[in-house]
């Protein structure tokens, strides 16, 4: 059992969870993520790692309330335990002294993005990040992400007279400065649609983009192959090969969003392809 | 009851060639359930097949069996009706009978080499192994064999599947430590996420996991050796030795246009989620699994039937098996491709998918086929299959399990850069279990590449020999 040490709501539908889990704290790394089981007739769902204390042997992460995993995650209260828990899983993010790195986040993002952009700091590099949340309402971590990176640029819909509604503007013209204002590489953890215009947006100055991409997932080890994606031709499993992938590599966006989509209908209560309504956006 | 007590040797009576047959659904209910086909042998049944056992000298039987079960020996313990004695001499040599009577192929092991088979009816071993399992576990006391003092060595087994459960097992009755680690959140391996519930019951599996824990051996679940320990970690730990027997888990894809399209699974998902994660018990269990009306199965293996009736369970209208050869090369069990064949699942031989079409929204609603011959042997002995040019033809369906076999999970060879490898990703170990690395040993799937439940065991013990002699040198 991994029991619950710290619970919080950072805002509608949105929580942090830290859990007591010696064996992944001693091995994490900027980008990797768990598989947790709630009770024994619970499903497996993976979730990126936004913090972890290799002393205290605890491991952190962000959740938005979307199907019936997360609203069961969301009742459980600091005390409480998980049946399982497994991971560091996948491969860490490449982290090294690139230069100017934007990272774009959103959704699971905002939090999992921060362990690789504190790395991506301690090795010197000048960090802009576009974080991008639906509305206001559903802010969160803002403070953390603006301590950390050297700009933060907020993009917000909804009515709060916000510039920017999507990433989509800010990034454009952060690249259309470039090479003036020369950026070295993008990284987005973030929606798989927002990711996907990422990297037609850097692609024609060809700037190295790397995307974080989250398939659905059952075993998280290699197993299944349920989080297959084509990059450079190959079949790669995002479990093991990524999550990390160069997104100028990766092929066939639409079927990856429509897989992604698969339990969209019975599970998160949403209608596939509406991406407006999408948690990730 | 066992009244003649000494005429062992010389058959009083003609050969009996009537085999008891097994008990069964009838098809068009378990169509619709998950339960256990075969019901297993009833008392008289079992005693009326071991009383055809005519006890040859030779005893054939032993010789065909992986891990060299005295077989008759524990037929001629039913004869007499002692069925505790029956079972203390199968757990001689398996600490799994509940599975091996399941699903051990012994058309072509015991019971191809049982002297009856020259008249076409063998012994039915298996389902008599089967009976004697079961017995125990109706019993609920489970008996414990003799386990030898401390030998103070530390042993980590890597993978709770039939290998790992098995030189567990023997390891520690021989008195070692054995901390057993496996990376799902459930032991068992292939018997808990491949093999379906109406052919293994997850209970049984249990049983035979309870059984080698109460041997003392220590169970960890969730943890990923590769990942949360390197096997150098372990090695330079507590452990004096390590078994290898991870499997083969990583799955097969064919290669050909729209193999991603969503609705196409591999058997591995697709078993995953309905064996291990229980999807066809949702919503009581919270993974679902998402299927369609027309369900194709790519492949003719063992795991391709079990796929495939697990979709007529699940609500298939209608499955197709598609099989590039012809249903003599089929790899799968004869006695499987029967039970798919009564549960009206439909075979298409020489055939292979060249492509998947989708419907406009990234499903798969179609498979374009291309028919095939069979043209000279290849290096399995089997002729291989030949396309007939201009053959291709569509054929609708809106699922699609792809069983194309699997590989090893290159995990723990990628984090172990001293451990031999082959092109194919299989450790390479020599004919102990013994690989490239020192104090490791290795057995099962992830040497031999997708074989059997029993083969695995039977490398397993073999391997704990080898340890065992090691640790105690």
């Amino acid at each position: 059992m991994f029991t619950i040490v710290e619970k919080e709501e950072l805002a509608s539908s949105v929580h942090r969870m830290r859990v007591k889990a010696p064996l992944v704290a001693a091995k994490a790394q900027p980008g990797q993520f768990i598989i947790l089981i709630i009770d024994e007739k619970g499903e497996r769902v993976p979730f990126t790692l936004s913090d972890w204390n290799k002393e205290d042997g605890s491991v952190e992460f962000v959740f938005i309330e979307v199907g019936k995993t997360t609203r069961a995650l969301a009742k459980l209260q600091k005390g409480d335990s998980l049946a399982h828990l497994i991971g560091p899983l996948g491969r860490p993010s490449h982290v090294d002294h690139f230069g100017h790195v934007v990272c774009v986040v959103s959704g699971y993002g905002i939090a999992g993005m921060v362990p690789t952009i504190e790395a991506l700091k301690e090795k010197g590099n000048k960090i802009t990040t576009i974080l991008q949340v639906p509305n206001q309402e559903n802010l969160f971590g803002e403070e953390k992400l603006r301590e950390i990176s050297d700009e933060l640029i907020l993009a917000a819909g909804g009515d709060g007279g916000f510039t920017n509604p999507t990433a989509l503007k800010p990034l454009r013209q952060l690249v259309k400065r470039h090479p003036r204002e020369c950026i070295d590489r993008v990284i987005a953890m973030a929606s798989f649609c927002l990711m996907k215009l990422c990297c037609e947006i850097t692609r024609p100055k060809e700037i190295p983009t790397y995307v974080h991409l989250a398939p659905l997932m059952v075993d998280g080890t290699g197993m299944c192959g349920a989080c297959r994606c084509v990059v450079e031709g190959k079949n790669r499993f995002a479990c093991v090969h990524g999550p990390e992938f160069n997104g100028h590599l990766v092929q066939g966006w639409d079927v990856l969003m429509a897989r992604r989509c698969t339990y969209a209908d019975e599970i998160l209560g949403q209608q596939s392809f509406q991406c407006s309504s999408c948690s990730q956006w | 009851m066992a009244e003649p007590e000494k005429p062992k040797k010389k058959p009083k009576k003609k050969l009996d060639l009537n085999r008891v047959k097994m008990p069964k659904q009838e098809p068009a209910i378990r169509r619709r359930n998950f339960n256990e086909v075969a019901l297993g042998y009833t008392h008289d049944m079992a005693l009326k097949e071991a009383n055809r056992c005519i006890q040859c000298k030779k005893r054939p039987c032993q010789s065909g069996c992986p891990v060299n079960i005295d077989i008759p020996d524990f037929i001629e313990a039913i004869k007499e009706d002692n069925l505790p004695k029956a079972l203390e001499v199968l757990k001689r040599k398996t600490s799994l009978p509940g599975i091996c009577g399941r699903v051990c192929p012994q058309e072509t092991q015991c019971e191809l080499k049982c002297t009856l088979n020259q008249k076409g009816a063998p012994i039915a071993i298996g389902r008599l192994e089967r009976y004697v399992a079961d017995w125990e576990r109706a019993q609920g006391e489970v008996q414990l064999p003799e386990i030898a003092p401390s030998t103070g060595k530390n042993v980590a087994v890597v993978g709770s599947g039939p290998a790992g459960l098995t030189v567990a097992s023997e390891l520690a009755k021989l008195g070692h430590k054995v901390d057993l680690f496996e990376a799902l959140h459930i032991a068992g391996g292939v018997l808990v996420y491949g093999i379906p519930e109406f052919r293994l019951p997850k209970d049984i599996v249990r049983g035979e996991v309870d059984y080698v824990q109460k041997l003392g051996v220590e169970l960890h679940l969730d943890t990923v050796i590769g990942i949360n320990m390197t096997l150098d970690e372990l090695l330079n730990g507590k452990y004096d030795a390590v078994f290898l027997g991870t499997g083969a888990g990583l799955p097969r894809f064919l290669g050909v246009p729209g193999e991603n399209l969503n609705m196409i699974y591999s058997a591995n998902e697709f078993l995953t989620r309905t064996n291990l994660m229980k999807a066809y018990l949702y919503p009581e269990y919270a993974t679902p699994l998402k299927m369609g009306r027309r369900v194709a199965v790519i492949g003719g293996g063992n795991v391709a039937m079990d796929a495939a009736r697990c979709a007529v369970r699940l609500g298939a209208e209608e499955v197709h098996v598609i099989y590039r050869r012809s249903r003599e090369e089929m790899p799968a069990r004869a006695e499987e491709v029967e039970n798919a064949e009564e549960e009206e699942i439909q075979f298409h031989f020489l055939t292979t998918p060249i492509g998947f079409l989708a419907d406009g929204r990234n499903n798969v609603c179609a498979m374009e086929l291309l028919k095939m011959q069979l043209g000279e042997p290849d290096e399995s002995g089997r002729r291989r299959p030949v396309p007939i040019e201009g053959s291709e033809y569509v054929m609708d369906i809106d699922t699609v399990v792809v069983s194309l076999g699997t590989s090893p999970n290159p995990l723990i060879p990628n984090t172990t850069p001293d451990l031999e490898t082959t092109r194919w990703g299989t450790v390479v170990a020599d004919e102990k279990g013994k690989t490239s690395k020192a104090r490791v040993w290795a057995g099962g799937d992830i040497v031999t590449g997708g074989a059997t439940v029993i083969s695995a065991m039977g490398a397993g013990k073999i391997a704990a020999q080898a340890m065992h002699e090691y640790l105690t040198s």
